[in-house]
């Protein structure tokens, strides 16, 4: 099906927008108010509204069912690596990485990569709902 | 502040009661976007930011977006009338 031009070239001003401020969101999820869930729900809308303008076959080609299913499962298991070890860190004084000045990007330590993990994991994961809503499969 | 948090909540309640009143299945879905937006402003109001990122995303992104797909599926092809 031909979508309408005015959409199209709409699309290709807002949607690295909307990906822009998902990413600042779980960038800065230890600083300001937000983190992985919040933006990686924007990122996922994201994925759906290229899905709904560009069709099937454009989203395929930029992140197929291999790749996704590997973030996912990439994502899952070093969340709950990292969490886990953050846990134990703290009660057998294992090393960890330094807390830095509160207010930079890079602080507060184990924060910003399961920040970023859960960010990728929620994206993909409302791209896989919309995807088995949609047509019965991923 | 505090009036505009009370109109606020006076604007949810007028749309969560006309969400269930209203027959046609594509305006209540509109209508309980609309809550979701209040709704978000009303986290802002009270001192949760984090929360109205969450409730703008998901309250009125993606609930609608399944909603109208599932109104979709159910009604087969989108040429009848509603």
């Amino acid at each position: 099906m031909e979508r309408d031009i005015i959409l199209k070239e709409i699309g290709k001003i807002l949607i690295p927008l909307v990906q822009l401020f998902g990413i600042y969101v779980i960038i800065n999820g230890h600083l300001s108010p937000g983190g992985g869930f919040s933006g990686g729900t924007i990122l996922g809308t994201s994925l759906i509204i290229m899905h709904l303008i560009y069709g099937e076959n454009f989203i395929k080609n930029l992140y197929s069912k291999k790749k996704l299913i590997l973030i996912i499962s990439i994502s899952l298991i070093f969340y709950t690596l990292i969490k886990g070890y953050s846990f134990l860190s703290t009660e057998l004084n294992l090393p960890h990485p330094p807390i830095g000045n509160p207010g930079n990007i890079l602080s507060s330590g184990f924060i910003l990569p399961l920040n970023i993990a859960v960010g990728l994991l929620v994206a993909s994961i409302f791209y896989v709902i919309f995807s088995i809503f949609i047509r019965d499969e991923v | 502040m505090e009036s505009f948090s009370i109109l606020i909540l006076i604007f949810l309640i007028i749309f969560s009661i006309s969400v269930s009143i209203i027959k046609n299945l594509l305006a209540s879905v509109v209508v309980f976007m609309v809550y979701s937006l209040l709704m978000a402003v009303l986290w802002q109001q009270l001192n949760a930011p984090d929360l109205a990122i969450t409730e703008a995303a998901v309250g009125a992104g993606v609930t609608t977006l399944l909603f109208v797909l599932a109104i979709r599926k159910v009604k087969g092809d989108d040429n009848e009338e509603n």
